[in-house]
């Protein structure tokens, strides 16, 4: 026999034998004895069957009739639950309104650029940046009016009860909604139609219109973690204290300043789409540069990040020392370990970003050597933010360990260590960001060396500030520690402030030793832009579930409790795993923002011509070229 | 054959979402469910108090994730080691428990010199321990440098125990009843 044939023949003998088994066992257990099946007496019903049937309508009807309206707590949404559901819908509202606020502010500063040098290419990178609008801001709506019917349906008693609260402010929402409708149609479809002037003035009405939204939507929501403005059992006493509350202003900087830099990182990420289909060379070097503002958009915006960061942590300790601790100290803690790996890898890849960039620059070489030195920096801070401050334990752990925080990791992890790390990575990343402007130029000025000196000098004092700071800040008391990071930061920014304004002048009239070339990009470039975009969502949610859900088992944080199923907090794995979901559906509907956005660029459909002919197709590509 | 780079970003996408849900994974995982209601024994001994009042103050009192309990250095909060001897001489003329009823319900008419203000105050919420709560949360204290006393007839300034003694038994010398304490203002009780 041939092994071929052996090998089929062994598992059909083996199904074979199987079935023999099967049929065996339920020949057996057919033969065993059964009691007929027999309907116990009192179930059985003597009634005829149609005389029952009306019966048990006309009962039922009565209690219908009968039955009293309550008003109910919670409605379950099936299958993956209420607060999946609510979270999911909340989050990508809020991620495409980011995205709608954040490119109208740099687009208008852009194209103010362009007014001011009459550098048409400003006016068009504009102009593509708003394409990307349109069909956000749709998007951005149907998840509101989603969150909203979801909230009214899910929610019915924690959302009437924010109605009380805020009913003056629901009204002008819309309105506003509807001013922010009118100026972002006319600011886009209005491009080159109108006096510059006129145009810019719409543009600053749209971001006006567009801030003031965020400012009231806000409210809300800095309401429900630290509510104001109402008495003790939850009765509203000023609308106007509920809105400013402790946490409003800090989230408001906060927020604004994230959502420039996540919408920074996602218009590159476009550049980069666009840069990677690129069939022509200037499309790439258009698209290069595309990308490049972008993402100086998004670092520039990220750098003070971590200060609006802190700022609104110590509001919301000054509110509830309790509320803060949860945050930083308590169950969440760890969240932050995984905000800081995220962080870190934004400025890694930012910095990445930029050395690769040297290389559009000729004779960047000199300039080249230095990064392994600030490569070395981000390492180390990052594994010393990444260092956990204090651990969830029970009591006789923490009396064995002498505190919450453990010996080793805590003493790196304590508040001092993470301060010193962000504020050395701030200076890297500026570090890196002057070091690209200067690559193919050479400072002419007669105090071109005093100057280098000068700037040295200012960073390495700035840089050990910081670091000695840091290292007093473990022999004081808790109280003069938080004092600690002011004079850390202000060294910081008066170090880039002037770092920057000695730069200005010392490279005023440089000797280009190299030209840009942009374009003369390696490919993995655009993949970090798009890198850096995917990380940048994913903190946004990651934060966003923060937010939410410091206030554990509350609704309204001490005042309107979560009794519903999902009172608990879920575990971080669950959390990033939801997070995860909703930055994925993210981009797939960005991506199709995309899509639709690069139709634009895409010859008419034509029925003679078929597009898919070789010989035509290459015949499209020249009549682009040459247009 | 290449890869489009439709595909690439894609897999990108993918990927770096499915390392930060990975990285997710692997901090500690706990679910933290809302404080349970118990329901405490009118019978309970001094014994079962400190016992329950211990896991309150890991649990639902929050306590610890801002007291220390034995350890020193530049703290941010009152470490309790050894509380209950402090307590007696804090404020003239409050025993322990009465001190200790102080600290819970008005935490910042006395601060304890060298922090800033910053206690919650106990029996409201977001905290919001029950009166009988408080009382097994102040026997546990008790233990820390002293001996616990209380049971859940003790009444204090804040709370008075249905039918029960006046004044607080046991405790350090010279508790008179508080001169200076604010009898309980208006309803404590929820
Ligand atoms: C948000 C942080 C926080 C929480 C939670 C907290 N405390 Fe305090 N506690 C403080 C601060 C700050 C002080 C010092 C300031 C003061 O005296 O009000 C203090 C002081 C005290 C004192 C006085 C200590 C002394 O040496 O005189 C006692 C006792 C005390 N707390 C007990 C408790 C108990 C019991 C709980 C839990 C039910 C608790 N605390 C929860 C922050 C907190
Ligand atoms: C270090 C740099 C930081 C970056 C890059 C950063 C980034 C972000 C981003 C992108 C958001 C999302 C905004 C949104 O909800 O849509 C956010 C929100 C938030 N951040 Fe930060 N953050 C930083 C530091 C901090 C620090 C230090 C804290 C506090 C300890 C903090 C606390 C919060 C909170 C509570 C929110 C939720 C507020 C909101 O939903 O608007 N952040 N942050």
């Amino acid at each position: 026999m041939n092994r071929k044939l052996l090998f089929v023949l062994g598992p059909v003998t083996g199904l074979v034998m199987f079935g023999a088994v099967v049929l065996i066992a339920t020949f057996l257990t057919n033969r065993e004895y059964k009691e007929p099946y027999r309907a116990p007496a009192a179930i059985v019903d003597a009634t005829p069957r149609a005389a029952g049937l009306t019966d048990e309508k006309a009962a039922a009807d009565a209690t219908n009739r009968a039955k009293p309206y309550v008003e109910v707590e919670y409605r379950a949404f099936p299958v993956v639950g209420s607060r999946v559901a609510i979270w999911a819908v909340a989050q990508l509202h809020l991620l495409f309104a980011a995205f709608v606020l954040a490119v109208p502010i740099f687009a208008v500063l852009i194209e103010a650029i362009g007014y001011k040098t009459g550098d048409r290419r400003y006016d068009r990178l504009a102009h593509e940046f708003t394409k990307l609008l349109s069909v956000s801001f749709s998007l951005t709506a149907t998840f509101g009016a989603a969150l909203t019917f979801m909230l009214i349906i899910l929610y019915p008693k924690f959302t009437n009860y924010m109605m009380s609260v805020f009913s003056p402010t629901f009204l002008p929402y819309v309105g506003l909604f509807f001013a922010e409708a009118f100026f972002l149609y006319t600011y886009y479809y209005g491009w080159g139609k109108f006096h510059p002037l006129v145009h810019l003035f719409l543009g600053i009405g749209l971001n006006v219109v567009g801030t003031s939204i965020m400012l009231i939507a806000n409210a809300w929501l800095t309401f429900m973690m630290s509510p104001n403005g109402i008495s003790d059992g939850g009765a509203l006493i000023s609308t106007w204290d509920a809105i400013y509350n402790f946490t409003w202003m800090p989230i408001n900087v906060h927020r604004f300043i994230a959502n420039v830099a996540f919408g920074g990182s996602v218009a590159a990420a476009y550049a980069a789409f666009k840069f990677l289909h690129a069939t022509t060379d200037e499309e790439r070097a258009h698209y290069d540069w595309m990308g490049y503002i972008g993402n100086f958009v998004a670092i520039i915006a990220f750098l003070p990040l971590p200060f609006a960061g802190y700022w609104l942590a110590k509001e919301i300790y000054a509110y509830s020392q309790t509320l803060g601790l949860t945050m930083m100290g308590g169950a969440f803690s760890w969240l932050f370990i995984i905000q800081a790996v995220l962080i870190g890898n934004l400025f890694l890849g930012a910095n990445y970003y930029l050395w690769l960039g040297m290389g559009r620059v000729e004779g960047a070489r000199s300039v080249q050597r230095f990064i392994k030195y600030l490569l070395i920096a981000i390492a180390v801070c990052f594994m010393v933010w990444a260092t956990p401050r204090s651990i969830i334990a029970t009591v006789a752990e923490i009396r064995a360990m002498g505190g919450s925080s453990h010996p080793i990791l805590g003493f790196l992890g304590v508040m001092s260590a993470k301060n010193t790390a962000v504020n050395i990575l701030i200076l890297t990343t500026f570090m890196s960001f002057l070091l690209y402007r200067r690559t193919g130029k050479t400072a002419t000025v007669s105090w071109a060396k005093a100057g280098h000196a000068a700037q040295l000098l200012i960073f390495a004092s700035a840089a050990i500030i910081v670091i000695s700071l840091g290292i007093y800040g473990y022999f004081v008391e808790a109280s003069v520690r938080i004092g600690l990071s002011v004079p850390q930061v202000s060294s910081v920014l008066f170090a880039m402030v002037a770092i920057t304004t000695i730069d200005v002048f010392l490279f005023r009239r440089p000797r280009m030793t190299g030209d840009v070339r942009w374009g003369r990009m390696p490919a993995v470039s655009q993949y970090v832009l798009i890198f850096i975009a995917v990380t940048f969502t994913w903190l946004m949610g990651l934060m966003g579930y923060v937010r939410s859900g410091l206030r554990q088992h509350w609704h309204v944080y001490g005042v309107i409790r979560d009794t519903s199923p999902d009172a608990f907090t879920p575990t971080l794995g669950f959390a990033t795993q939801v997070v995860s979901l909703t930055v994925l559906l993210f981009f797939v509907l960005i991506g199709f923002v995309f899509w639709l956005a690069s139709l634009h660029d895409l010859p008419d459909y034509d029925p003679v011509h078929s597009p898919h002919s070789p010989l035509l197709a290459a015949d499209g590509h020249k009549a682009e070229r040459s247009s | 054959m290449t890869v489009p780079h439709s595909v690439r970003i894609a897999a990108l996408v993918l990927a770096t979402t499915a390392f930060y849900g990975y990285v997710g994974q692997l901090v500690p995982q706990k679910e933290v469910q809302p404080p349970q209601e118990t329901v405490l024994k009118a019978d309970m001994t001094t014994a079962d108090m400190v016992k329950i009042g211990g896991e309150l103050m890991v649990g639902k009192g929050l306590c610890l994730t801002c007291h220390t309990i034995g350890k020193s250095g530049a703290l941010r909060f009152p470490d309790l080691e050894g509380v209950a001897a402090r307590a007696t001489t804090r404020i003239p003329g409050l025993n322990e428990i009465e001190y200790f009823a102080k600290s819970l319900y008005e935490p910042d008419s006395f601060i304890v010199p060298g922090f800033n203000p910053g206690m919650p105050v106990i029996n409201k919420p977001p905290i919001g321990l029950t009166d009988q709560e408080i009382l097994c949360v102040i026997a546990f204290l008790q233990t820390l440098g002293g001996t616990p006393t209380v049971t859940l007839q003790t009444s204090h300034a804040y709370y008075k125990a249905p039918g029960a003694t006046p004044a607080a038994p046991g405790g350090a010398p010279g508790n008179a009843t508080p001169t200076n304490a604010t009898p309980a203002k208006g309803p404590v009780t929820p």
